[in-house]
This record gives C-alpha cells, sequence and structure tokens, in this order.
C-alpha cells in the first residue's frame, strides 16, 4: 500500500510539475518562430482521429485539384553543414519552398536502412506531408516499402534504381558534365602532370565522374594522369585528409574528391596545390580552391511539387545534366582553358557534344568504343551481367552501371 | 576537500527513491531543455507535446517506441546481465552486427525454407553469432583475466569491418547495380506483424526480457550472479566457481546482443547493412545503467529510452535541429542516470558530514 501510495505522489508531482512549468512558458506561446505552418501541425497532433481527418482532407484536396495542401519533406543522412552533398538539397529544398510557396520540413542525420528512416517518414506522413524527398542512396529499399504502403503520398528517391507506376520516382544528375569540364581546368592547371583524385566507393556514380573527369584533362594535356585513393567513406574529414596528403606524397599538384567535406581541399592549401571542389562553391573555405562541379536541386524540387500541385505527377527516373540546371559548373576565367571550357560547356547544353562519345580505352589499353562510339567489345558488369554488346552505342544503361576505369587513370575499380 | 558539499551512502537505498529521483531529473532535465529551446526560438510546451505525441499518443506512435525498444531492450539486458555480476560488456554493438551476419548467412543458405522454419533458423544463427564474438573476450577473462571492456570495445570495429568486407565484396548484390549492398532478405524471412510497424518481435523480446528478469531475480543462479558482482571472496567461499560463471555470463552476453541483431534484420531490415546496429549496443549501456544494472529494469528503461529517441526524432519536423534535438535527449537521460545516484547516496554538508555519518551509524 505504501509503495502504491509513493507511486502516485510521484505522479501528482510529475503533473504539478508538468502544469507549472506549462503557466510559467504559456505567456511565451505566442513567441514560436518554428517552420511555417508548425502550429497547424501541432493541432494536427492533438488526437489520432483529428489526424487522419486532416490527411483525408489533405487527399480529397488534392484530388480536387486544389493543391492548396501540397506539404513537402525532405530526409537526409548527414548534417547539413555548409558545404556538401545535404547542404546542397537543403538549399534546393528552400529554392523550391520559395518558388512553390508550400510548406516544407527536413530532417537530418537519419541513418540508412533502420528505425530512424521508418520514424522519420511515418511522422511525415502522420503530419500531413505528401511529397516527400529521400536524399541517400541507402533510403531505397525502405522508400519503396512506404510508396507500396501510402499510395496518396508521392515518393522521390536520390539516387538509387528503383521506382513504381504510381507516387515513387528517382532521380540524379549528370554530374559527369561537369566533372569533364573540372578535369579540363584540373589538365591545365597540373606542373607534375599528377592529379589526385580522393575518391568515396568504387561504385559506378563516381567511377563514371572520375572517368569523365580523366576524358576531360587529357583533352587539353595528354600527359595527364589521374590516380585514385579510395577512402570507403562518404564523410571523414580525417580519413580524407590522409589520403589527399598520400596523393601529394605521390606528386599530385591538383587535388579533387567525391567525398562530403572540404578535407581535401584543406590539405591542397597547405601543400601549395590547386583544389577542384565538389558539391558547391568553396571558395569561402578553401584558399586553394579553383572551381567545383556543383548541384542545384531547386529547379527538380520545384518541378515535382508543381506537379503534385496540379496532379500531373508521374514516376520517372529523371537524370538531369547542365542542360536541365540540375548540374553545373562555374568556369574560372584565370584557368588558360577558359575559352574551350565556356565552349564544351555550350556543346553539352546544345547535345553537340557528349562527354563519353568517341574512341575510349580502359586504363590497360584495350579498346572499348571505337570513333563513332560504338562498343567493340562486350561489356559486362562486376558480376558478369551482360550491360552491353557489340555494335552497341555508349548509352545510359552502360553509363549507370559503368565499372571499369578509362586510360589515364591510376588505381583500381576494385577499391 | 574544500568541496562543501559530499556524497554520502545511505545505509540502504531509499525506499521508492527511484522512481521519486528519476522524476526529478527529467523534471529539471526539461526545464533545462526548455531555456534551450527557447533561446533557439522554439515553444517548449509545443515541442514537449509533440515528443510524447509521437511517442505515445496513437496506436502508430506506440508501435513505433515499442519496436525501438525491443534492439534496446535486448541490449541493455545484454549489458545489464554481464553487470550484475560486474562486468562490462561494451561489445553489445559488434554483437548485434555478428548476429546480423550470422542471420543473413543462414538465409542465404537456407533462403528456399518455408518462413516459420528459416526464421527460426536466422534467429537461433543470431543468437550463436552474438555469442561467438563474445567467447573471446569471455574466455580471455575468465582464463587470463584480461578485462573484458577492451576486447569487447574492440571487436566492436572489427564486426563493423566484417560486414562492410562482405557487402563490399562477396556478399554484394548482384543485382544491385556495383553498389555495395547485400541481396535482399527472401520474402518469407520477414517477421510477421503484429499490429502498426511492430512485429513478432516485440513478443520475442519481451518472452526473453521478462524470463531473465524473473529468473535472475528468483533462481539461485541469479543469486549467484549478484554474489560474485559484490564480492568475488564471498562467491569463492559460497562455492560458486567464479571462472565459469564469468565464461557463461560473457557468452551469454553477446548472445542476447546476437538475438537483437537477428530481430533487427529479420524484422526492420530488407537486407543486411552496415549501420544494422544503428548505435543500439552502445545505447544498450545507459539502458542497463538506467536500470541499475537489474535485468528486471531494463524493459521499463528501454520504452521510456525509446520514446525519448522517437520523441526526439518528431521534433525536428518542426524545425528543431537535429543537434538540439540530440542535447535534449541527453539532457533527459543524463538527469534520470545522475539522479539515479540519490537513490543510493545523499548530499550532506561537509563540515557536519562525519557527525550525521557518526550518528547514522551508531
Amino acid at each position: 500500500m505504501i509503495r502504491t501510495m509513493q507511486r502516485l505522489m510521484a505522479l501528482l508531482a510529475v503533473f504539478t510539475a508538468f502544469t507549472l512549468f506549462a503557466a510559467a512558458c504559456g505567456s511565451d506561446a505566442s513567441t514560436d518562430t518554428g517552420t511555417s505552418g508548425a502550429d497547424d501541425s501541432t493541432e494536427a497532433d492533438t488526437g489520432d482521429a483529428d489526424e487522419t481527418d486532416d490527411t483525408d482532407d489533405a487527399m480529397e484536396d488534392d484530388a480536387a485539384g486544389d493543391g492548396g495542401d501540397v506539404k513537402a519533406a525532405f530526409i537526409m543522412v548527414a548534417p547539413i553543414g555548409d558545404a556538401g552533398w545535404n547542404f546542397m538539397h537543403n538549399e534546393g529544398r528552400l529554392g523550391a519552398e520559395a518558388a512553390t510557396g508550400v510548406e516544407t520540413a527536413y530532417v537530418d542525420s537519419v541513418a540508412e536502412g533502420g528505425a530512424d528512416f521508418d520514424n522519420a517518414v511515418q511522422q511525415f506522413i502522420d503530419d500531413g506531408f505528401n511529397v516527400i524527398f529521400t536524399t541517400s542512396f541507402g533510403y531505397m529499399d525502405a522508400t519503396e516499402k512506404f510508396a507500396a504502403e501510402n499510395p496518396d503520398v508521392v515518393f522521390e528517391h536520390i539516387s538509387g534504381f528503383k521506382m513504381n507506376d504510381t507516387n515513387f520516382g528517382n532521380a540524379f544528375g549528370r554530374m559527369y558534365q561537369p566533372r569533364y569540364i573540372a578535369g579540363m581546368a584540373a589538365g591545365a592547371a597540373t606542373e607534375t602532370n599528377k592529379i589526385g583524385y580522393v575518391a568515396a566507393f568504387p561504385i559506378p556514380e563516381v567511377i563514371r565522374g572520375i572517368n569523365a573527369f580523366t576524358l576531360g584533362a587529357q583533352a587539353v594535356n595528354p600527359d595527364a594522369v589521374v590516380e585514385v585513393n579510395w577512402t570507403s567513406t562518404w564523410f571523414d574529414p580525417g580519413v580524407e585528409g590522409n589520403a589527399a596528403q598520400t596523393l601529394i606524397d605521390a606528386g599530385a599538384d591538383v587535388l579533387t574528391m567525391h567525398q562530403d567535406s572540404t578535407a581535401t581541399g584543406e590539405v591542397a592549401t597547405a601543400a601549395g596545390a590547386t583544389f577542384i571542389g565538389y558539391h558547391s562553391d568553396m571558395s569561402a573555405q578553401v584558399d586553394s580552391y579553383l572551381t567545383a562541379p556543383v548541384w542545384d536541386w531547386t529547379g527538380y524540387y520545384t518541378d515535382i511539387i508543381n506537379s503534385v500541385k496540379d496532379g500531373s505527377f508521374a514516376p520517372a527516373a529523371y537524370w538531369g545534366g547542365i542542360a536541365d540546371g540540375l548540374v553545373d559548373i562555374s568556369i574560372p576565367d584565370s584557368s588558360p582553358v577558359a575559352g574551350e571550357m565556356k565552349d564544351v560547356r555550350e556543346q553539352i547544353v546544345n547535345g553537340d557534344f557528349d562527354v563519353f562519345e568517341g574512341a575510349i580505352f580502359d586504363q590497360d589499353g584495350n579498346q572499348i568504343t571505337d570513333a563513332d562510339g560504338n562498343l567493340v567489345v562486350d561489356l559486362s558488369d562486376p558480376f558478369g551481367n551482360a550491360i552491353g554488346a557489340v555494335g552497341d552505342a555508349m548509352n545510359d544503361g552502360i553509363l549507370l552501371g559503368m565499372g571499369f576505369f578509362v586510360q589515364g587513370v591510376i588505381g583500381s575499380v576494385e577499391g | 576537500m574544500a568541496a562543501p558539499f559530499a556524497f554520502e551512502k545511505r545505509d540502504k537505498p531509499l525506499r521508492g527513491g527511484q522512481i521519486r529521483a528519476f522524476v526529478v531529473g527529467v523534471v529539471v532535465a526539461l526545464l533545462l531543455g526548455s531555456i534551450l529551446l527557447l533561446i533557439a526560438g522554439h515553444d517548449p510546451i509545443t515541442i514537449y507535446t509533440k515528443m510524447f505525441d509521437s511517442a505515445f499518443g496513437s496506436r502508430r506512435g506506440i508501435s513505433t517506441t515499442l519496436t525501438r525498444a525491443v534492439p534496446l531492450g535486448l541490449a541493455g539486458l545484454a549489458v545489464a546481465v554481464a553487470g550484475s555480476m560486474g562486468l562490462w560488456n561494451i561489445g553489445a554493438e559488434g554483437q548485434i552486427i555478428a548476429g546480423a551476419i550470422a542471420g543473413a548467412w543462414v538465409a542465404r543458405l537456407g533462403g528456399d525454407l518455408p518462413g516459420p522454419a528459416l526464421i527460426t533458423l536466422m534467429l537461433l544463427g543470431a543468437v550463436v553469432g552474438g555469442g561467438l564474438l563474445a567467447l573471446g573476450p569471455a574466455i580471455a577473462r575468465a582464463s587470463l583475466g584480461v578485462n573484458e571492456i577492451i576486447t569487447t570495445l574492440m571487436l566492436n570495429e572489427v564486426a563493423i569491418r566484417v560486414v562492410r568486407y562482405l557487402v563490399n565484396g562477396p556478399w554484394k548484390d548482384p543485382d544491385g547495380n556495383n553498389f555495395p549492398i547485400a541481396p535482399e532478405l527472401p520474402d518469407q524471412s520477414a517477421l510477421p506483424a503484429l499490429f502498426e510497424r511492430s512485429n513478432i518481435g516485440l513478443l520475442i523480446a519481451a518472452a526473453v526480457l521478462l524470463g531473465f528478469g524473473v529468473y535472475t531475480a528468483r533462481s539461485a543462479w541469479g543469486y549467484e550472479l549478484r554474489i560474485a558482482g559484490s564480492s568475488e571472496k564471498a562467491a569463492t567461499y559460497a562455492g560458486i566457481s567464479l571462472k565459469a560463471k564469468v565464461f557463461t555470463v560473457l557468452v551469454l552476453s553477446g548472445a542476447i546482443a546476437g538475438l537483437a541483431g537477428g530481430i533487427e534484420l529479420t524484422g526492420s531490415s530488407d537486407r543486411l547493412v552496415e549501420g544494422v546496429a544503428n548505435g543500439w549496443g552502445y545505447a544498450g549501456i545507459i539502458v542497463a545503467a538506467l536500470a541499475l544494472m537489474r535485468p528486471s529494469g531494463v524493459a521499463a528503461v528501454a520504452v521510456a529510452f525509446g520514446a525519448v529517441q522517437v520523441g526526439g526524432l518528431s521534433i525536428q519536423t518542426l524545425g528543431v535541429p537535429a543537434a538540439i534535438a540530440s542535447i535534449l535527449q541527453a539532457l533527459i537521460l543524463f538527469g534520470a542516470l545522475s539522479a539515479a545516484v540519490f537513490t543510493n547516496y545523499r548530499l550532506v554538508r561537509r563540515s557536519s558530514g562525519v557527525t550525521t555519518a557518526t550518528v547514522a551509524t551508531s
């Protein structure tokens, strides 16, 4: 009995404390400066039944083409930070919010393939969000599952290879296009003819970028080679810095990277080398910065949100390039090949030039494509699955499964 | 010496003090957190309401909280079982991974088996996997007295590298577009759903937690465990074989963590991923500490901890940055943890402390 009484007293104490606390803070409620519409979602949360009603209303509105209730959520794998992958997605989110006027919200630092992701997505759905962008590869399976369970919510996954016919699409950028132009800048800048490339994982996206960069470098400097150092991490400034230093020690005087931090740039600056960034303009963070292939997700996010608003959304596997504004590169006037870089950019935008056109050789000197850009060998991915046969043109399917390095790359695609 | 206050051990733990201390600790933490939230421009009431609602306000919220409590509870139990005899298993994180690897291996070998058989074998495999990773530290500790904190901790690094190697190499998905991911698990290996997001992993974990809670509290085995934990001499005098005990307990601890990995794999994942342990193993240490190393207290703490995590994530949708949400979670846990100290200790004024102590013991 005494124990029960004590428990009751304890409970009472909690309630008293909460009530006092609520009273004390109540007057501050008007100063709430949360995200736009935060009050709405709190109201919707006061009861389970209300919540369901709200969601239903939103769906009815959508069906009626009203579109006033579109809310877009973004789930990101790491902190937004100030320069990397997630930073650019958040810039895109803010841009799309300004362009469409819809409410947006995000959660960052959400681990891949586990309970955190499920919780975040479910929370957004419960709060009435009906467009959800999941911006890391490892979210793919879970996004697919949520899309199947929630037919009234649109899901867009970046970057993967799954989609469905109704409410689940994927997107990515042809980053290899600006990478090629960045490679031209690097080829012109190097005096030792060795360019260092700090790279995360040997997946097609990264391999494709390294190949495009190398082709660009050799287009302006046939003697230039690109040495790759793998880090097996997307974000670890210490590991990235060490990998960069190894490349400097090996004689590289221009460094670039496929990572999420600016550590490679800091090493380049300290070593008196030139740095070519990635993701965003890193001139504010890195003194030795020359240029960088950059992302701009605003247009894509805006288009998807608008298509949901007007009911025209149809899932697609979207792969946007410079012409779409999804990727780009600023061309430094200081570069001796600035003119050529501008020309190439122009030709890519016009469709007059394709990075992987013409004769391509692999790093061992074996010819892959002829002068017309058609395969002269059968190509398979690392598992032996055929991705292209003799005579095939260098198509998107081959690019998406790319598992070989072009001539001029030093390093192994095995990682 | 100069400090005016000192902690003095109570003659006996404060009756019902645990709950009282816990409540005070959490309230203080919430107050501190509200200052932080006000500075960041958020209304604490809105935020705290949202936290509570998302964790307990609906069937879905409850199921989400309970789903999180499963790995937290099992990891906490793993640490607490070892902790109740004074051993520190810091390796639950690695043992969860080992369990998941073993479970995934079973699925590779027996992908054609019917669901119930496959799931049972995968979970058994996970138990063995977790136990195997703890085997080394158990032998080293029992026979040579090698500090198990170091060995279990270091094996976490080994486990994460093994899973990384597997998904980048021999277990890479042939249909994964060359991405470093393992193949999807067979459909029939998914644990059957219970309600909302919960699956029967919840029942398995509840049964294990209840079983261990009762068994360690009531059985001679559990009694011996506590004796061994409080005094080696007393244990030896009572005829308890310490070496065998240390060995059994550490392997058992690893096996329980392995089960958590198995349930995560079959319950929440579609394939073996590098992040399968998701920090549950380390969180398990906090869970066990909050439960004062008593297996019987782990379940309640795991649910509370799960709720704090669910709440912490949910308020990010209101625009609270992840960093502040993490600080809030940490404050609440820290408040609860530090308050637990007052169950066994009281704060006394240094100058009169001696007198008080004398009076108390006379």
